[in-house]
């Protein structure tokens, strides 16, 4: 064993002191987390509705756990040219609590391994938190990795429990935790750059676009297809360019049609206008093209024959999710994809459906159950929104200069917004009363800006029937994919009643 | 239509079906005509009247100038690719009935596996203003760019309404290289494929597998045109035309008439079927065998449902029961169709037609008397039947 791993292991099994959240478990902080995830259980925030529901009182979302313990922002405050903040406000105050932890991190640092990346978070909760409540959290260091080699680069992971309970002592819930520390641009993937990549080599990962074509196959084209248009269809892509999606309408006598044409063939019209179309359609029926080779796809391409709410048909592609999981009829969203030739496409995803208002009961549930497609569109704003929700002030989560120095093509979700978005898609999917038990979560490829991760799920075990019947435990598995792949697996177990909770 | 029984297929003629001919498509068009015409004992010289794919790349008047042949007083096209087919016979037969032509020749023939390949499709189309360029970009800009994805389409549509499935379209394609292993001048010769082969066959356009996918050939076909009674003092028996129609309906898009209310039929061969049991007198009970047009499987099965061979949505069962081999009610492809003989655009299917009412096919059905012959689907089409000359 290297000199480095024994001082690194040195604190192994070294339970640190107390890390006492700063603010008592409090509304704006659950409003501000609810917002930026788009959770809408009105467990959370919705004092009337609360009162009549399981807890009978407003209650954290369990997902918070440990954003409630969060260090906060790291600016060190003197370096601002301002007088020293009082001890209980500075986040370099808690430096010296989690000792053995901190301490193995800043020799991960000192060696080299400054890129850091969350890789597992699993959370069990005794029960949920109640306005007022104000919890600590004691971490324990449990394993420090030997070296390995990662897609992101080589380092080591740490792997750290840390109980939590309340000041009172009431203990309310744990967390086994696991980063990786590594080192800059010593990807897998980084290939003859290794160590000394710029930037735009991006995180290591391999970008399968442009891959070679199979010898003799036809020449393939790098880019999509451009649409060809005249006078009479510009409108269309004048649309797509607006992030509108438009219908052809005959001025006279209101009938739609697309394709479009110049004569309205029901009342001989040549006054032909356009109604913008709300974008839900459903699939009437799809495709994936594999051949001929068609290199501006990453994926061979889903194509599908969109039905629109308005009654007209068009052919776009299916987005952000697997073949695997298109179906004729379900539900669909337009997005806009605007093309690096300059012109844009109206394009399709799954429709993300409703938040269940009534809660799941237990014989509505079966193992096997499909959970429905949810995608969630990730933007700068919503990585960053996410990541300062969780008060997770980490660079590498709004800093993309940083992130470019710590070895990521941009910044990229933490992984405390990743559990909170899927503890959301769970939510969404069983209703406000369903109460998690626990909520498990691995993390792959990261959730970069201007990409798209769509969760699914499905029912994987039913069991421990209460004694009266009243409820049992639902078991989920679930994964987030988005370009790049599986951004998120997990599992979570929710308590299902079996009549409704209010 | 009054030529009904009044027009016949005198002669046919191919090159060889292969994936590198080796020579020019015109030398192939030279050659398949120059063919048909000695199949018929008619010097070539005689012919007055060609008629032409508007996707042939072999112009009729160099065609002609080749085989020595000194007036046109008929030369005409027919577009949309395959769905010309039985078309160009449609047109050569109201030339030859409106007394415009005697002797009339048509053919396709291209070098379209060693030359430009059919199968990859459209992408690279330079951009244009006309209304057939823009049509499509309906859908080119999202990788529906071949001929298999633009079935594919309804393939998937069809297999959700009627429970088909890829197996279903998979015995069309054991049929053909079933009856393709008899045919000596077949690609796959000797080849024959099993339902697992297909099932194991790699996918081109989910749910489309390479065996649900026609040849792409080289090689050129043409057929000669007469009257029946012109046809009587040639070397061959006439080869009748009971029908012959073409076949365009509302909505109709090349390729891609995604936009009606239903897209699991062919309404345009359809309409041919209509034509042709009313020009011919003759109905789906009549027909001895079926030349099916098969440029990709899944269209088979509505084709099978338009002409009345079986129910909406029951072609899979027909199938399946075995009714497109040598002893079923509707022998299918004797040639081996175009994914066991050759991809022709459908005229070597229309030989095949000419050769069951000669009694001289590999695959011969007894006492053939009609024989049903359709062209591209997914296109505006066309559609004949050959019968027994019983002058």
């Amino acid at each position: 064993m290297s000199d480095l791993l024994t001082q690194l292991r040195s604190g192994i099994g070294i339970v640190g002191p107390a890390q006492q959240a700063p603010d008592p478990v409090n509304i704006p902080m659950i409003r501000h987390w609810c917002e930026a995830m788009g959770e809408g259980n009105p467990n959370y925030l919705d004092e009337e509705s609360a009162e009549h529901g399981p807890h009978g009182e407003i209650v954290a979302p369990p997902a918070m756990l440990n954003a409630w313990t969060m260090p906060g922002v790291r600016i060190k405050h003197e370096e601002m040219g301002n007088p020293p903040l009082p001890k209980n406000l500075s986040a370099e105050s808690e430096g010296e609590d989690a000792e053995s932890y901190s301490q193995t991190l800043s020799l991960l640092d000192a060696a080299g391994y400054i890129g850091v990346v969350a890789t597992n978070s699993e959370h069990v909760y005794h029960r949920y938190l109640r306005l007022g409540e104000r919890i600590e959290g004691r971490q324990k260091l449990v394993d420090v990795s030997e070296e390995k080699q990662t897609a992101l680069g080589i380092g080591h992971f740490v792997t750290t429990e840390t109980e939590y309970q309340t000041t009172e002592g009431d203990p309310v819930g744990s967390m086994f935790f696991r980063i990786l520390k590594f080192k800059p641009y010593t990807g897998r993937d980084t290939g003859q750059g290794r160590g000394d990549t710029g930037p735009d080599s991006g995180s290591g990962r391999g970008d399968n676009a442009g891959g070679a074509a199979a010898p003799n196959a036809p020449p393939p084209q790098l880019q999509r297809p451009k649409p060809s248009m005249n006078p009479d269809t510009q409108f269309f892509w004048e649309g797509a360019a607006n992030k509108e999606l438009r219908i052809q309408q005959c001025n006279n006598c209101l009938r739609l049609q697309h394709p479009p044409g110049v004569r309205c063939p029901a009342c001989g019209s040549m006054d032909l206008g356009w109604i913008v179309a709300s974008g839900k359609g459903t699939l009437y029926s799809h495709c994936q093209v594999h051949y001929p080779p068609l290199p501006a796809f990453k994926q061979p391409p889903i194509v599908g024959l969109v039905e629109l709410e308005e009654g007209t048909r068009l052919v776009s592609n299916i987005t952000d999710c697997s073949y695997g999981q298109v179906k004729v009829g379900m539900d669909l969203q337009v997005w806009f994809h605007k093309d690096p030739q300059g012109f844009s496409l109206p394009l399709f995803r799954p429709a993300r459906r409703p938040r269940r208002e009534q809660t799941l009961l237990l014989e509505e549930v079966k193992v096997g159950d499909e959970m429905p497609l949810c995608p969630i569109p990730l933007t700068p704003t919503a990585i960053v929104a996410t990541a300062i929700a969780t008060r997770d002030y980490q660079d590498v989560h709004h800093d993309r200069d940083l992130a470019h120095e710590k070895g990521s093509k941009d910044i990229f979700m933490n992984i405390l917004s990743s559990s909170g978005l899927a503890s959301r898609y769970v939510n969404d999917w069983a209703g406000p009363d369903a109460m998690f038990k626990n909520l498990k979560i691995r993390l792959g490829a990261p959730n970069h800006p201007y990409d798209c991760m769509t969760m699914s799920g499905k029912v994987t075990a039913i069991e421990n029937h209460a004694d009266d019947g009243s409820s049992a435990d639902v078991t989920v598995e679930f994964a987030g994919i988005n370009s790049l792949g599986p951004h998120i697996t997990g599992s979570a177990v929710l308590s299902v009643p079996a009549a409704p909770r209010r | 239509m009054k030529f009904s029984y009044e027009i016949a297929i005198a002669g046919i003629g191919a090159t060889e079906f292969s994936k590198d001919s080796g020579r020019t498509p015109m030398q192939l068009a030279v050659e398949c005509c120059a063919a048909a015409c000695e199949d018929a004992g008619l010097p070539p010289s005689e012919v007055n009247g060609m008629v032409v794919f508007s996707a042939e790349n072999n112009p009729e008047i160099e065609v002609a100038r080749n085989l020595g042949i000194s007036e046109l007083t008929h030369f005409s096209m027919v577009h949309h690719g395959g769905g010309a087919a039985c078309g160009v016979i449609a047109l050569a037969a109201q030339a030859i009935y409106s007394g415009a032509a005697d002797y009339v020749l048509c053919y396709r023939a291209f070098n379209e596996r060693s030359w430009h390949r059919f199968g990859s499709g459209v992408q690279d189309r330079p951009a244009g203003a006309e209304a057939e360029v823009v049509s499509f970009s309906w859908s080119t800009p999202f990788g529906l760019v071949s001929p298999a994805s633009w079935v594919a389409m309804f393939a998937t549509r069809y297999m959700h309404e009627f429970g088909a499935t890829s197996e279903d379209f998979g015995r069309v394609s054991v049929v053909d290289r079933q009856h393709a292993a008899n045919n000596p001048a077949a690609y796959f010769y000797e080849r024959p494929i099993t339902l697992e082969d297909h099932q194991a066959s790699r996918m081109i356009v989910d749910p489309l597998r390479l065996l649900d996918c026609c040849q792409e050939t080289d090689g050129g076909q043409a057929l000669l045109i007469t009257s029946a009674q012109r046809a009587r003092d040639l070397k061959q028996k006439p080869a009748v035309l009971a029908a012959a129609a073409q076949g365009a309906s509302e909505d109709q898009h090349m390729m891609r008439s995604y936009y009606r209310d239903s897209i699991v039929g062919i309404p345009e061969m359809g309409l041919c079927a209509r034509q042709l049991w009313q020009m011919s007198q003759l109905g789906p009970d009549d027909i001895d065998v079926g030349i099916i047009y098969d440029h990709f499987t899944p269209l088979v099965l509505p084709q099978l449902e338009e002409f009345g061979f079986c129910d909406r949505g029951e072609a899979k069962d027909f199938i399946a029961d075995g009714n497109l081999t040598l002893n079923g009610s509707l022998p299918f492809n004797t040639h081996g169709g175009q994914l066991g003989e050759a991809y022709l655009h459908g005229m070597n299917g229309i030989a095949e037609g000419v050769r069951q009412i000669r009694g001289t096919s590999v695959n011969q059905v007894d006492s053939a008397a009609n024989i049903l012959v359709t062209a591209g689907t997914a296109v505006p089409t066309s559609a004949l039947i050959l019968s027994q000359d019983n002058h």
